[in-house]
C-alpha cells in the first residue's frame, strides 16, 4: 500500500511492507488488553521480560 | 517549484488516529495552489515505524520537509527531524504549529536539525518560505514570521507576521492527500453522542480562530492575537510572549457562513461525509462576536443546502450531523434549539469545575450557576453536553473536590477529569515556569516530552496537592468515596497545620517571576 499521497509521482515508491503492515497477534492482544487494564484484566508484556533463566527455577 | 514532503507526526499514540491534521491539509492545499510539488506522509495515520519513514525520506530528492503539530507531538517530531536530517542532508527542514510557536527559541535549540521555524499562522509565511527555497536563498530572516539560523548558526527571528483576515480566501484542505478510506473513515466513531458513535465517514473542520475568553490554562497557538513579540535593546525580535496576568490580546476571526456550508456540502458530495466535527476553540464566541448571527445563518444554510439530517427509526440518517464546542455563559436556549434542528448532536463544554472559588481564578467567564444553566438548556435542546472537568487547579482544595462530586451526582455526570496542565503558551505556563522546571530537574525539554492530553499527571500547579495526592483524589472522586476523602483531609490538615473548620488551602495568588 502506498503511504505517500501527492500531486506528482515520486522517483521511488514508498509502501507499507508486509512486516509493518500486519500487526502481530501478540501486539494486537497487548494493545487491546491495555485498553481494558484493571481488575482481572492483567497481562505479561512479553517484550519486556526475560524468562527461562536457570537461577529462577 | 519546490518538491515538498509534509510529514504529520504521531500524536496520542494510545488511541487510533482520528483526526486529519487540518493545518497540514490546508498548507498542502496552499502549496499546491502555488504550483509546488507536494507529497504527504501521514505518520500518525499509518503508525508504520522507522523503516517506512526511511523509505519515504528516500523516495525523492526533497527540497523541503515540512513538519508541524501541537506540543504533544514533540517526541515524534524530534525523532522524525533527526532521521530526516540524516537521510536528506540538503533538504530544508521546516517546523511549524503550536509546538514551535509556544517556545520558538527553545525548540530550535533542542532541534538543531530544523532549518526554519514558522511562528504562529503559516498561511502566508509557509508559501513565502517555499518561494525563498525556490530562489535558492540560504537565509530566511527576510521572511516574516520565521525563526532560522544565519551563516554562523545563530538563531535569527524575523519580524512578526500579521494574521490573515480574509479567511475565505483559503482553499479547501487537501483531504485527498490523507488516507481517508484506509485509516480515517474506519475511525470515524466519536463516543460523545449516539450519532457520533454511529458516524461512518467523519471529517473535522475549523471555521474560526480565537476565543474571547482568557482561560489561564489555555493556549491559542499564536493565531488568536494572543502572541506578542519581544525585542532586544537593538529593537530586533528576540522572543515571543503570550497571556500574562493583566495582559491579554485577542483577535477573533471566522469564515463566512457561506464558506462553512459550501465546504461541508463539498465534503458531503465528494467524500460522502456523514458527520462533521467543528474543531473551533469556541463556536459561541464567534456567534456573540457576530452579533448572534453567525451560527444561525450557518444553520439556515445547512437546511437550504439539504445537509440537515433526516433520521431513520434505527438512528441512522441521511445528511450531515455535526458537533462542536460551546460555552456555558455565551450560549442561549434559542441558538441551541436552532443548532439541533440543523443536525448538531453534541457540544463540548469546558465546565472544568463546579466550585465557585475555583471558577473565579481560571478566567473562564463562567460560574457553577452558568455551567448548570447551560447544561439543562443543552439537554432541553436534545443535544448531548460533553461536560469536561479538570482537577488540580492552583486553588483546588477539599471543598472544591466535594462540590464537584456533589454536582456530578446531581447532574448525572460520568467523567474522569483531566489534570490541570500548564501547556506552553498558556498563562499558567508563564506563571509557573520555574516550578515546572524544578519538577523536571531543570530540564524543560523533559516536561515537553512528558506532555500528553492531560489524562495523566505531568507538572503540578496545585498549591495544595502533589501529584500522588491528585491521582489518589481523582480516584476517590470517581468512586464517590466521601469516607476516605474525609479521612485523608484530617491527615492533610494535620500535616499542614490547618485546623478543622479553617479553609483547606495553602493557596495564594501567584506572582509572575521571570524564568531562570
Amino acid at each position: 500500500m502506498d503511504v505517500l499521497k501527492g500531486n506528482f509521482q515520486t522517483k521511488k515508491p514508498a509502501t507499507l511492507n508486509k512486516k509493518s503492515d500486519n500487526e502481530s497477534l501478540e501486539d494486537r492482544f497487548e494493545r487491546e488488553a491495555l485498553k481494558n487494564l484493571g481488575g482481572s484484566i492483567a497481562f505479561v508484556s512479553k517484550k519486556k521480560v526475560l524468562w527461562g533463566d536457570e537461577d529462577q527455577n | 517549484m519546490a518538491k515538498v514532503l509534509f510529514i504529520n507526526p504521531v500524536v496520542r499514540e494510545e488511541d487510533v488516529p482520528r483526526h486529519v491534521p487540518y493545518g497540514i491539509a490546508l498548507l498542502a492545499a496552499i502549496a499546491i495552489e502555488k504550483g509546488h510539488l507536494v507529497q504527504v506522509y501521514d505518520a500518525n495515520a499509518w503508525r508504520a515505524g522507522d523503516e517506512v519513514l526511511d523509505t519515504v525520506l528516500a523516495a525523492d530528492h526533497w527540497d523541503a520537509i515540512a513538519l508541524g503539530g501541537i506540543t504533544t507531538a514533540y517526541g515524534s517530531i524530534k525523532k522524525i527531524a533527526q532521521r530526516a536530517r540524516q537521510a536528506c542532508p540538503n533538504a530544508k527542514i521546516i517546523l511549524g504549529g503550536g509546538v514551535l510557536t509556544s517556545l520558538p527559541t527553545e525548540i530550535m535549540t533542542w532541534l538543531p536539525q530544523v532549518d526554519i521555524g514558522c511562528i504562529g499562522e503559516g498561511f502566508i509565511t509557509f508559501p513565502e518560505i517555499l518561494n525563498s527555497i525556490d530562489l535558492g536563498q540560504e537565509e530566511f530572516n527576510q521572511v516574516r514570521g520565521t525563526i532560522s539560523r544565519n551563516a554562523e548558526g545563530s538563531l535569527v527571528m524575523a519580524p512578526q507576521r500579521s494574521l490573515l483576515h480574509d479567511l475565505d480566501s483559503l482553499p479547501y484542505p487537501a483531504w485527498d492527500l490523507f488516507p481517508l478510506e484506509e485509516v480515517y473513515f474506519p475511525n470515524s466513531t466519536a463516543l460523545f453522542s449516539e450519532e457520533g458513535m454511529m458516524a461512518e465517514r467523519r471529517l473535522d473542520i475549523n471555521m474560526s480562530y480565537g476565543c474571547s475568553m482568557i482561560c489561564r490554562y489555555c493556549y491559542h497557538l499564536g493565531i488568536s492575537g494572543d502572541m506578542r513579540y519581544e525585542v532586544d535593546k537593538n529593537g530586533k525580535p528576540s522572543g515571543v510572549s503570550f497571556d500574562q496576568p493583566g495582559t491579554y490580546n485577542r483577535t477573533i476571526r471566522y469564515h463566512s457562513p457561506e464558506y462553512v456550508v459550501n465546504l461541508v456540502k463539498h465534503m458531503h458530495d465528494k467524500y460522502g461525509v456523514d458527520f462533521v466535527t467543528f474543531l473551533d476553540e469556541n463556536l459561541m464566541t464567534m456567534d456573540r462576536t457576530s452579533g448572534g448571527t453567525w451560527l444561525g445563518r450557518i444553520c439556515e444554510l445547512w437546511h437550504e443546502k439539504g445537509l440537515a439530517p433526516t433520521f431513520e427509526a434505527d438512528g441512522s440518517w441521511s445528511g450531515v450531523c455535526w458537533s462542536g464546542t460551546s460555552h456555558a455563559t455565551l450560549c442561549n436556549p434559542e441558538i441551541l434549539k436552532i443548532m439541533r434542528k440543523a443536525g448538531c448532536v453534541h457540544l463540548v463544554y469546558g465546565y472544568e469545575s463546579f466550585a465557585p472559588h475555583v471558577m473565579k481564578t481560571i478566567g473562564k467567564g463562567a460560574t457553577p450557576k452558568t455551567n448548570i444553566r447551560s447544561f439543562h438548556w443543552t439537554l432541553a435542546a436534545d443535544i448531548r453536553p460533553v461536560p469536561n472537568q479538570i482537577i488540580g487547579f492552583p486553588n483546588e482544595d477539599f471543598a472544591s473536590i466535594r462540590m464537584n462530586m456533589d454536582a456530578w451526582k446531581d447532574l448525572g455526570i460520568v467523567v474522569k477529569p483531566h489534570f490541570a496542565t500548564p501547556y506552553p503558551g498558556s498563562e499558567w505556563f508563564t506563571v509557573y515556569r520555574n516550578s515546572i522546571e524544578r519538577q523536571y530537574g531543570g530540564n524543560l525539554e523533559d516536561f515537553i516530552l512528558d506532555l500528553g492530553d492531560a489524562t495523566k499527571i505531568t507538572a503540578v500547579i496545585s498549591h495544595n496537592f502533589n501529584a500522588v495526592e491528585l491521582v489518589g483524589l481523582r480516584d476517590m472522586m470517581l468512586n464517590f468515596d466521601y469516607r476516605h476523602l474525609e479521612e485523608y483531609e484530617m491527615i492533610w490538615r494535620d500535616n499542614h497545620g490547618i485546623k478543622e473548620g479553617a479553609p483547606s488551602t495553602l493557596y495564594s495568588e501567584p506572582k509572575l517571576k521571570k524564568a531562570s
